[in-house]
């Protein structure tokens, strides 16, 4: 790299922090909890939402388990303290509760959501997807339910969800990440106020894809969302996630939990686009993520999917799972995490063959750059009755310059004798002839990082519906603007 | 003995805060120590060491000796944070201490054995340019803990080859700690008939430019046998390589572990390293448990590692059915074959057959 | 010598074979010829045993004998020999020590006493001069970077090594250039005896210009469509296997 290249880059690297395009706030008036957490908290997020007596008690129970419990510090990441009384859990913007149309819905919502690039007018009509909003801890607008109902595919804010279908909700919540699960799952049970949630009936392929849109807007506030979805018996359902969040100096907690069922011969593909405010050049400001997802393939041959491509986030916490339960299911998990400047990211997945004959396989790609690092920590377990269980592991990591860091840490357990797992995993540069014969042939340097990269996580970006996918392979040029030096 | 005073003080410190490490540990997930050694825990005693043929040309001190030369002084105890070497360092005044001088290529194998239970340390010095051939036996015993540490000085070369032998009752655990300077080769392999709990763990720093480990093992394990294979390889300077190669084969309701940590540190370039575990369950309660690990703080390096668990392969099993070969030979040859690549590591070849043997042995049991 | 009654086989729960009727006499070259998918292989790895073909109606005849009962090593002791579409890879094992463990095996469920090495050695060696085989690859760990011509070579140094009775050479000829392709039918035809009865499987008409068949019959979705001398096999490179197929349908 010659030295005029490498100060041009330098400066790239110094206007990254600059790059966020979502790093905007909306001016909304808000309606906020009291600062802090405290069974008054749990009570006034409940009493907010108008819920039930058997909710509030779940949530009391949860809260009252979470104070027992320890903030995990087994992954490596590393921040300072979370002060969990410096926050607040519960923020809406004011006169939103659950509208009818979209027209009732405040136009600087409306606008917001132009602006992240999800309008949720006709735009997407046309892209024929279906979106419900979330916009600190409300839904803020659900689109296409009409349609949906038709199908039989209830798509709503959990909220609505806890009022309207209570029994599906008692079914299934907390089924999968049960409320002990770890820390961060119990606090999120414990304040959660709003996700999605959907459930397919019975041999019902949805008509659409479905999305959330998840947008962090107010000060000193964590989002701690909870999406449920069921696939009912032979039924298909695609759902896609997003996330942005203003810059801000100040650190900002997110903790979702998201639950997947599948039964029989049903299928789950779960994709995410994770972009929430990384923090700028020096590691200020940026959100923490600590999420726990997972997926319960109940049924025979049911199958669950996640693809994730995680940019954002100062620090990332996530491990999407399968409990590979029923005979025959089948669990994937496609991901790219891409770290730049001080982003910490510690992600991966488990695999948990319980029943015979169920299949797995994980394509991870790992992007380090600037002074970030980047993990992969994921686990393969076949039980003792998981006859002929197989699991394909495929793990790259990719160094982008000399003060970053990139990990594996997979674990594999067999307790199968007709088991078989493979795992394999390679960690290098980014190739500096490639790099050369895309700027010899005249592509710029940015561009070449990000066709070179791209292609590098082909794999897993095939996996994102048509319509994200464009977006999430500009997402991966963009994060990475400038780190080559 | 008043060797490494400071350091054995902080050795018992660092063991009384941790203590016999439980499946709580990270690093003992997958081998239950405490349980495995139940009430009697590690003790205190001091365990036995004995040279066969000292080769002319090597020097050797007994630890427990007063007035330690210079090297022993200079060499013994360096230590790290490794609680079960903590332990041995701080509950053992027994053990030896071993010295190849400058530029002595020593034809003669050296062989050291460990025997009885309790606690040893361990000391081997090569110095520049010095080579050796190292042939550990592992005595059976209810309980042993080896702490073992080999400084390798510049251009040395050292081969070492251990077996531990089969054993439904023993508790025996070792950590090396394998110091390279530059061009400096480590050469090592490790096979294991497992027990109670087994253990070999390893920690080899290659500080110098050029050092290369090259690490190999087999395991063949039966009845309720455990055999753990715990490396952790630092690659602190640029231009270092290394490779592992690890088979285990597992039946009845044996346990195979392998936990490979590889670390290239900052600054590390052209650093190349390669890791490849692979497990066959032969029995309907065999457990296999592989992590091998890559951490990774510099961007010119190539590391790779590879890891596998399953049966035979039906493909090559109906192959050599169909060319006449009876299923019992063919999967016997088959898991000949599957661990033959790693016994091929073994450069001594009287060595190298010796350990060949007892593979067919042990294979004839389990298969 | 074989004998062949309206075999159905299926793989998991889908069917294959659908009815295939075949005889083979001693000193006979039979040729089945046939599209993709048509069953080809499905034949040929039924007929040595391999394991996950299930045999739902039909019968498979060997010199009197019930074929299907045989595990595939006895099989290959009583003279059935497959030469593999995709030779497996072995390593660890070198090539002399396979052919060595086979050879002996082979003889001892005979009720033969074993070869000893150099016995073995010689035998190899003077089979192998034939088929350019060097003593470099039997050193070489089984097939385990071979290339696809020295792979074949193999398989047909095998079946010179084991004098079958019934050879069955599943698709010899894929991914071989010309050259390879003459010297595998040279040792193949040198194999052709009156006692011996062969079943060339084939996607192609370029192998059979070279190993010149008796008989040649046509599979195709898992049943015999058209059978004929060796003039067949210039048809159906001529008009290729669709007009056959719409022939018969």
């Amino acid at each position: 790299m010659s030295s005029v290249a490498q100060q041009e880059t330098k400066k790239q690297v110094a206007d990254i922090g600059e790059k966020y395009k979502y790093g905007f706030v909306t001016d909304i008036e808000m309606d906020m909890a009291p600062r802090g957490l405290s069974e008054d908290t749990v009570r006034f997020i409940s009493a907010k939402k108008g819920e039930p007596e058997w909710m509030l008690e779940w949530r009391l129970g949860a809260f009252r388990r979470w104070l027992t419990m320890k903030e995990p510090k087994w992954a490596r990441v590393h921040y300072p303290d979370i002060d969990y009384q410096n926050a607040y859990y519960y923020a809406a913007p004011k006169n939103t509760p659950l509208k009818q149309s979209l027209d009732e819905v405040d136009p600087k919502l409306l606008e917001t959501y132009k602006k992240l690039g999800i309008p949720l007018h006709e735009q997407m009509a046309l892209a024929g997807v279906a979106v419900d909003a979330v916009f600190d801890s409300v839904s803020v607008a659900t689109t296409f339910k009409g349609k949906l109902n038709e199908a039989g595919v209830i798509f709503c804010p959990i909220s609505e969800a806890i009022r309207d279908y209570p029994e599906l909700v008692q079914k299934y919540l907390g089924s999968v990440v049960p409320v002990t699960d770890n820390f961060f799952a119990t606090l999120n049970a414990a304040v959660f106020s709003d996700g999605t949630f959907v459930y397919v009936p019975k041999g019902v392929r949805c008509p659409m894809e479905l999305s959330t849109y998840f947008r962090i807007n107010a000060s000193e506030t964590g989002q701690f969302e909870r999406t449920i979805i069921i696939a009912d018996e032979g039924s298909y359902v695609s759902y896609l996630e997003g996330c942005t969040a203003p810059k801000r100096d100040e650190n900002q907690l997110h903790a979702a939990v998201v639950e997947l069922v599948a039964l029989d011969n049903a299928e789950i593909k779960y994709s995410t686009v994770q972009n929430w405010y990384p923090g700028d050049e020096n590691g200020l400001g940026g959100i923490f993520n600590f999420v726990t997802k997972r997926g319960d393939c109940r049924g025979v041959k049911s199958k669950i999917s996640w693809t994730q491509v995680e940019t954002g986030a100062a620090l990332t916490w996530k491990y999407p799972s399968c409990i590979l339960r029923g005979e025959g299911s089948v669990g994937e998990f496609y991901s790219i995490a891409i770290a730049n400047n001080y982003q910490q990211a510690d992600t991966g997945t488990k695999m948990i063959h319980l029943g015979a004959n169920t299949k797995s396989r994980i394509i991870s790609k790992g992007i380090s750059a600037g002074k970030a690092q980047n993990t992969y920590r994921g686990l393969v377990s076949v039980y003792g009755k998981a006859k002929n269980a197989r699991n394909y592991t495929q793990c790259d990591s990719l160094l982008i310059g000399g003060e970053c860091g990139a990990h594996t840490v997979p674990y594999i357990e067999s307790r199968n004798p007709t088991a078989r797992i493979e795992h394999e995993a390679t960690t290098s540069k980014i190739a500096e002839d490639q790099l050369f014969y895309c700027l010899a042939r005249g592509i710029p340097q940015d561009e070449a990082v990000s066709l070179i990269v791209n292609g590098f996580c082909r794999e897993v970006l095939q996996q994102l519906p048509m319509e994200f996918a464009v977006e999430a392979q500009k997402l991966v040029g963009i994060s990475l603007e400038g780190s080559v030096g | 003995m008043t060797l490494a005073v400071a350091r054995r003080a902080e050795a018992t410190a660092l063991f009384a805060a941790q203590g016999v490490p439980t499946r709580r540990v990270e690093d003992w997930k997958y081998s239950d120590l405490k349980s495995a050694l139940g009430e009697a825990g590690i003790g205190a005693q001091v365990a036995q060491w004995h040279v066969t043929d000292l080769p002319a040309g090597v020097e050797q001190f007994d630890l427990s000796q007063a007035n330690p030369p210079g090297w022993v002084i200079d060499n013994f105890a360096r230590g790290t944070g490794n609680v079960m070497s903590a332990a041995s360092l701080a509950l053992s005044v027994g053990g030896v201490a071993l010295r190849v001088p400058k530029g002595a290529a020593i034809a003669d194998l050296l062989k050291l054995d460990f025997t009885g239970p309790g606690h040893v340390r361990a000391l081997l010095v090569l110095e520049a340019g010095a080579s050796l051939t190292l042939v550990e036996g592992v005595g059976l015993s209810e309980f042993r803990n080896v702490g073992f540490e080999i400084a390798l000085g510049e251009g040395a070369a050292l081969d070492h080859v251990r077996v531990s032998p089969a054993d439904a009752d023993a508790v025996l655990v070792e950590e090396a700690h394998v110091r390279l300077a530059a061009g400096a080769q480590y050469r090592a392999h490790f096979a294991s008939f497992g027990s109670r709990l087994s253990r070999m763990e390893l920690e080899i720093a290659l500080e110098g430019a050029k050092a290369q480990a090259h690490l190999s093992g087999v395991s063949v394990l039966d009845g309720k046998r455990h055999s753990d294979v715990t490396t952790r390889m630092i690659h602190a300077v640029e231009d270092t390589l290394s490779t592992q190669l690890f088979k285990h084969v597992a039946g009845g309701n044996a346990k195979a572990v392998y936990q490979g940590k590889v670390t290239v540190a900052k600054g590390a370039n052209g650093s190349d390293s390669n890791q490849s575990a692979k497990a066959l369950l032969l029995g309907e309660a065999a457990e296999a448990d592989l992590k091998p690990e890559l951490e990774i703080f510099a961007d010119d390096v190539k590391c790779a590692h590879g890891a596998a668990v399953g049966d035979l392969d039906a493909d090559s099993l109906f192959y050599l059915r169909a060319r006449g070969i009876p299923e019992a030979e063919a999967r016997g040859l088959l898991l000949h074959a599957f661990l033959e690549d790693a016994v091929a590591q073994i450069a001594n070849m009287d060595q190298r057959e010796l350990v060949r043997t007892e593979l067919l042995t042990a294979l004839k049991v389990i298969a | 010598m074989l004998e062949i009654k309206n075999l159905h086989v299926s793989v998991g729960d889908k069917p294959i074979l659908k009815g295939l009727t075949l005889s083979i006499q001693p000193g006979q070259v039979h040729a089945i010829m046939g599209p993709n998918g048509s069953g080809k292989s499905t034949l040929s790895y039924v007929l040595a045993g391999r394991a996950g073909y299930d045999i739902t109606e039909g019968s498979i005849t060997y010199n009197g004998e019930d074929l299907t009962a045989l595990p595939p090593e006895e099989r290959a002791a009583k003279g059935v020999f497959l030469a593999m579409q995709y030779p497996v890879e072995i390593p660890g094992v070198t090539t002399m020590t396979f052919l060595k463990t086979a050879l002996n095996s082979q003889r001892r469920t005979r009720g033969e006493s074993d070869l000893d090495a150099i016995g073995v050695l010689k035998l190899v060696r003077a089979k192998a001069k034939t088929l350019n085989v060097s003593e470099e690859m039997l050193k070489r760990a089984l097939n385990v970077g071979f290339s696809g011509g020295e792979k074949k070579r193999l398989e047909i140094l095998q079946m010179a090594l084991f004098e079958p009775r019934l050879a069955i050479l599943d698709e010899t000829d894929s991914g071989l250039d010309i050259d390879a392709l003459k010297l595998v039918a040279e040792g193949v035809n040198l194999l052709r005896s009156p006692e011996r009865a062969m079943l060339v499987i084939t996607h192609y008409q370029r192998l059979l210009d070279y190993i010149v068949p008796d008989r040649i019959h046509v599979l195709a979705k898992g049943r015999i469509v058209a059978e004929g001398g060796k003039e067949l096999a210039l048809e159906l490179e001529a008009k290729g296997y669709e007009h056959i197929l719409k022939d018969v349908a």
